[in-house]
């Protein structure tokens, strides 16, 4: 109740786009159903990198390597998986090389105080040169994954159908959300977090070992977009190709940053975000004019939503800056 | 101080000793060749003996599942027989295109395949400066006045779209079939227009849905929009997916492949080669490909260098459907008879796909 | 003031160049008034021009860890290198090829070090060059008749107009709606990207084309090399020159470095904030989109077609952050990126190489570069410190 009145703004949106979205299936229930899953299928490794971000950029540290974080997992997920005939290996793998990439990124910054921009730049650059050097055609998984129907949730119609029938990456992606924005608000954990984004040198005065948390907290984080790179290559479609993320690790530094890093705005946008989408390839063909003016319409509306209304975010106040321990901040 | 320096020596020596220490025994000549399955035969190209093929890719690499592929099978399918020397450099940047054919010309190669409409204004220029060097521009509409050493090597992506839609339309069940497309092309556009075209002649009441990638520089290499993409068209009622754009439209194929229903209900085709070869994880809906047959059109094309029957200015291939492979006792045989009939008319131009170019 | 115990520990440790980021690297350098008197002769020297120095050391590391990946592979890294740069500097080819790609390399690092200077990460150059390249492409045609000159310096101007049109979009969202220009700069490039495929399509298509392609440069206004020397170039490294007195000498760079240093300071001393967030923003998007109208000038087939933008603004990053955000520093930063991918296709052609490990290279380069191990090593105490260029990330 408190939330409520405190969270006017977004508790109508909310309603008013619940709303929307059922007289929509009211309307057309397999327009709608589709339209909505195909957001969700869009949005699922947005949410997923952005949550890496989110861990990332709240203690301090930007990435903007998440997109060479996602490639390098989509691609290590992929091959091991091929190679094991394992699913559960090529998710764990996949899981495992973000934690890596993610570990590189600390280890660079934190440890070797290299810039921060700078570091997700070389995870980029060496994350496309590795996944092509060594990607090798021709590899299949031996099975496909499975996709589960959650007893009960899978009933609700519409919100049923489009998050609950779902493949076990997506539902993944579908826990985390609630649960680090949990974890970052309401736990000790989330609080120490944010101090260390916000003002490492309080922090460190209050006894928080900052360069320590920064640590663990920017490699753990990388779980999410090796999760997001194990979607793409095995749950979204079934193999690796070069380059697939195909800017979707950018796409979600621009989605964190929309949802002002708060895993719940997050999911928020992504969904707006892989909505527009779907709205641009349904229109296609059914507007006359010309394709290119319709598939530019999620670029164009998330300017103008910003604009209009989400524009002024606030990120952590220390992210980009190196602590070092003893000088001010 | 000391310590430090003496590490730092022995890293560094150890760095020049694997830069050395394989001095010796891997000369210039013997690399893996080029993207190592070039072969590493070194006869001079020079020489009127050797007969040299080289190929320049698009953006994109041998292995692509796509029209690179399809054109290096090609050279490499007749390399045996015509007794050549071959060898291809991968474009990474589309401003190299010039300077990717040069290296095959300063080689002094006698062929030269280049791939993509994007090569074709470079192409044209390296013929007219070689005049003594032949050039196979794949993708590559002469229009006049046609260079004498430039052939360019076209396909009616129009014709296989329209096999592959006339076969969707009388196979349909729901009446709905989906075309999941990489950026807005001519090659895209003259496939879609075929397949729409072609499903309505075999069966007025069908839809169908067609999505364009929006341009970007990962169009025709996105799968996972185009998985997303046939998601929501099967959703809604589709049973045939048609996938035409790289691995965007591959997406779109293995996305038809994991739908419950794969092989019984849901269909898919694929395109400009026969995907049965190249694309393994679609098997379970993959009906036909749309093909292009570039393969037997370079072979073909090398053959008449070879025999020096090559004519310039615009070389039509053959396009078609590919086999139906383990789909072929799913096919009704009258759907066959007709499928068949309609390529033969496609091929012989008694009938027309409806799609102009330009 | 920095903790003692920090000071001597990592320094001590074998730093092996190969693995950078496993080692327990040395804490950080603080400036420690009067302990270390500063070094004078040879020695002062090199340490005062170590922001020279540590580069070079960076890329020779760099070549020998890219040694060990090109032995991998079955080829002999001394020919390997031999292939590479001999072709990229010493054939007149290979030599024009670096040249002609230093061009757009330079221009878009620059409109990536601008708004750096102010605290803003601009990933829009590639947006803004294309949309710089295709105005070049239709003014250059509505004046075709002009003479050679004329329409080159028309389709210039209209790059940089329209580039900086571009651009300031997103310093126009930033300063006036606070959108962050991340965001914006990554919707705009996509944005650009829809908009010029319809033109290309529609309106600016050259109808003699089969396929979608703006019609070409008239002859007479085409780039024709000095020799080996591409006309561009030298505009770029005047242009670096100029960026770099700008930042350095005038009231304008002056007022850029405050608010970049900070931005509130800079209000509380009367700079106009959001104006100077367009300026940045629009300098950046006309330098972008002179690139992009060089490119139609310079290079083959001399028209708009897909890939006319490739990987530049995303090159420009790289160029920007190996500069270390330092105008001249962005010319030997593409100098080496030219040269490395303009020998990628000869060193793949000779032997066998996949055309990537340039960018392995650069990878591997950009990250010794930037870990400031490699100065430590060198000049331990004495190693100077850098600021941070994502210092302004979240305002």
């Amino acid at each position: 109740m408190e939330w409520l009145k405190r969270n006017q703004v977004a508790a109508g949106s909310i309603v008013v786009l619940l709303v929307g979205a059922y007289v929509f299936y009211a309307i057309n229930d397999n327009v709608a159903t589709s339209m909505f899953k195909g957001a969700w299928f869009f949005a699922v490794p947005l949410v997923l990198g952005a949550l890496t971000g989110v861990v990332g950029e709240r203690s301090g540290v930007v990435n903007i390597g998440i997109e060479g974080q996602m490639l390098v997992a989509a691609f290590a997920a992929f091959f091991s998986a091929a190679a094991s005939g394992s699913l559960v290996v090529g998710i764990l793998v996949g899981m495992l090389s973000g934690i890596v990439m993610g570990a590189f990124l600390s280890l660079t910054t934190v440890k070797g105080l290299m810039d921060q921009i700078i570091a997700g730049v070389v995870i980029n650059i060496v994350a496309t040169g590795l996944t092509s050097f060594f990607y090798r055609p021709g590899k299949v998984l031996s099975s496909n994954m499975p996709q589960w129907d959650i007893p009960l949730l899978s009933q609700i119609p519409l919100i049923g159908d489009v998050f609950f029938q779902t493949g076990p990456i997506a539902l993944f992606a579908l826990i985390s959300v609630p649960v680090v924005h949990f974890a970052l608000f309401r736990t000790r954990w989330g609080l120490r977090t944010r101090s260390i984004g916000e003002y490492p040198s309080a922090a460190d005065t209050a006894g928080i070992d900052v360069i320590r948390m920064r640590l663990v907290n920017v490699t753990i984080g990388g779980i999410f977009a090796g999760a997001a790179g194990a979607f793409l290559s095995m749950e979204a479609t079934a193999g690796f190709e070069r380059g697939m993320t195909a800017g979707r690790g950018f796409l979600a530094l621009a989605i964190l940053i929309f949802g002002g890093w708060r895993p719940l705005r997050v999911f928020a946008a992504a969904l707006f975000f892989g909505f527009t989408n779907a709205l641009a390839s349904q229109l296609q063909g059914v507007i006359s004019i010309p394709q290119q003016f319709i598939t530019l319409l999620p670029y164009l509306l998330t300017l103008i939503v910003l604009a209009v209304a989400a524009g002024r975010v606030r990120a952590p106040g220390a992210v980009g800056q190196p602590f070092v321990k003893g000088e001010g901040s | 101080m000391r310590s430090h320096v003496k590490l730092s020596a022995v890293v560094a020596a150890g760095l020049v000793a694997a830069l050395a220490g394989c001095g010796g025994s891997t000369g210039p000549s013997t690399g893996s060749g080029g993207g190592g399955t070039n072969s590493a035969a070194s006869g001079d190209c020079s020489s009127a003996e050797v007969f040299c093929v080289g190929l320049v890719t698009d953006v994109g690499k041998v292995d692509d599942k796509g029209f690179n592929q399809a054109a290096w099978e090609g050279v490499e399918q007749v390399k045996g027989e015509l007794g050549a020397q071959t060898k291809f450099v991968e474009t990474t940047d589309p401003k190299d295109y010039a300077k990717n054919i040069k290296q095959f010309t300063d080689a002094k190669y006698d062929v030269i395949v280049t791939v993509g409409f994007l090569m074709g204004d470079a192409t044209r220029a390296a013929g007219k400066q070689y005049p003594n060097t032949k050039f196979i521009g794949f993708d590559q509409f002469q229009a006049d006045p046609v260079v004498p050493n430039v052939t360019g090597l076209i396909f009616h992506e129009d014709q296989a779209g329209y096999a592959a839609g006339y076969l969707a339309g009388l196979m349909t069940k729901s009446n709905k079939i989906g075309v999941v497309l990489g950026q807005e092309i001519p090659p895209t556009q003259a496939y879609a227009a075929g397949y729409e075209n072609g499903a309505k002649a075999a069966n007025p009441s069908v839809t169908v849905s067609k999505v364009y990638h929006p341009a970007s520089n990962t169009a025709f290499n996105d799968p996972v929009w185009g998985a997303g993409e046939a998601k929501k068209m099967l959703a809604q009622g589709a049973d045939f997916i048609f996938g035409a754009g790289g691995n965007t439209g591959n997406g779109a194929l293995q996305e038809a492949a994991k739908t419950a229903g794969a092989g019984d209900k849901i269909f898919c085709i694929g395109v400009d080669l026969d995907q049965w070869d190249t694309l393994p994880a679609a098997h379970p809906c993959l009906i036909t490909s749309a093909e292009k047959h570039e393969k037997d059109g370079i072979g073909e094309l090398l053959k008449a260098i070879k025999g020096n029957t090559i004519k310039p200015g615009n070389f039509f291939g053959t396009a078609g459907i590919s086999p139906f492979h383990d789909f072929d006792s799913k096919v009704p045989a009258d759907v066959k008879t007709k499928v068949a009939d309609i390529v033969k008319k496609l091929a012989d131009g008694s009938q027309a796909t409806g799609y102009k170019a330009g | 003031m920095a903790d003692p115990r920090d000071e001597p520990s990592g320094a001590d440790q074998g730093v092996v160049t190969t693995q950078p980021t496993t080692e327990a690297t040395p804490p950080p350098v603080v400036p420690e008034r009067g302990a270390p008197p500063p070094p004078t002769g040879v020695l002062g020297l090199l340490v005062r021009e170590q922001s020279i120095i540590v580069p070079l050391v960076a890329v020779v590391a760099a070549l020998l860890i890219g040694a060990l990946l090109i032995r991998a592979q079955g080829v002999n890294p001394t020919y390997a290198y031999q292939t590479l740069f001999t072709y990229s500097f010493l054939t007149a080819d290979g030599l024009q090829g670096t040249f002609e790609k230093m061009v757009p390399l330079i221009l878009c690092g620059l409109a990536v070090v601008i708004p750096l200077r102010v605290g803003l990460f601009n990933i829009g150059a590639q947006g803004q060059l294309m949309a710089g390249a295709i105005a070049a492409a239709a003014t250059a045609h509505a004046v075709r008749e002009a003479p050679g000159v004329i329409i080159a310096v028309v389709a210039m101007v209209a790059g940089i107009l329209f580039g900086a049109m571009w651009g300031s979009i997103a310093g126009a969202l930033k300063a006036t709606r606070g959108v962050h220009e991340v965001i914006s700069t990554i919707m705009l490039n996509s944005i650009a990207a829809g908009l010029i495929d319809y033109l290309v399509n529609g309106p600016f298509k050259d109808p003699s084309s089969p396929y979608p392609a703006s019609y070409s440069a008239p002859d007479a206004s085409r780039f024709v090399p000095l020799g080996v020397v591409p006309i561009g170039l030298p505009i770029a490294l005047v242009l670096a020159v100029l960026v770099a007195w700008m930042l350095r000498r005038t009231t304008l760079g002056f007022q850029f470095e405050t608010i970049g240093r900070n931005r509130h300071a800079a209000s509380y001393a009367g700079i106009k904030l959001s104006g100077m967030i367009v300026l940045a923003m629009a300098i950046a998007g006309g330098l972008a989109g002179l690139a992009g109208s060089v490119e139609y000038l310079e290079i083959d087939p001399y028209r708009y077609q897909d890939g006319i933008a490739g990987s530049l603004g995303f090159d420009g990053i790289t160029i920007a952050l190996l500069a270390r955000s330092n105008p001249l520093g962005t010319i030997p930063a593409a100098l080496l990126v030219g040269a490395l991918r303009a020998g990628s296709s000869n060193l793949s052609f000779n032997t066998g190489l996949q055309p990537e490990i340039v960018d392995m290279l650069l990878a591997i380069t950009l990250l010794l570069v930037s870990l400031p191990i490699i100065a430590k090593l060198i000049f331990r105490r004495h190693t100077a410190k850098s600021s941070a260029l994502a210092s302004s990330w979240g305002s």
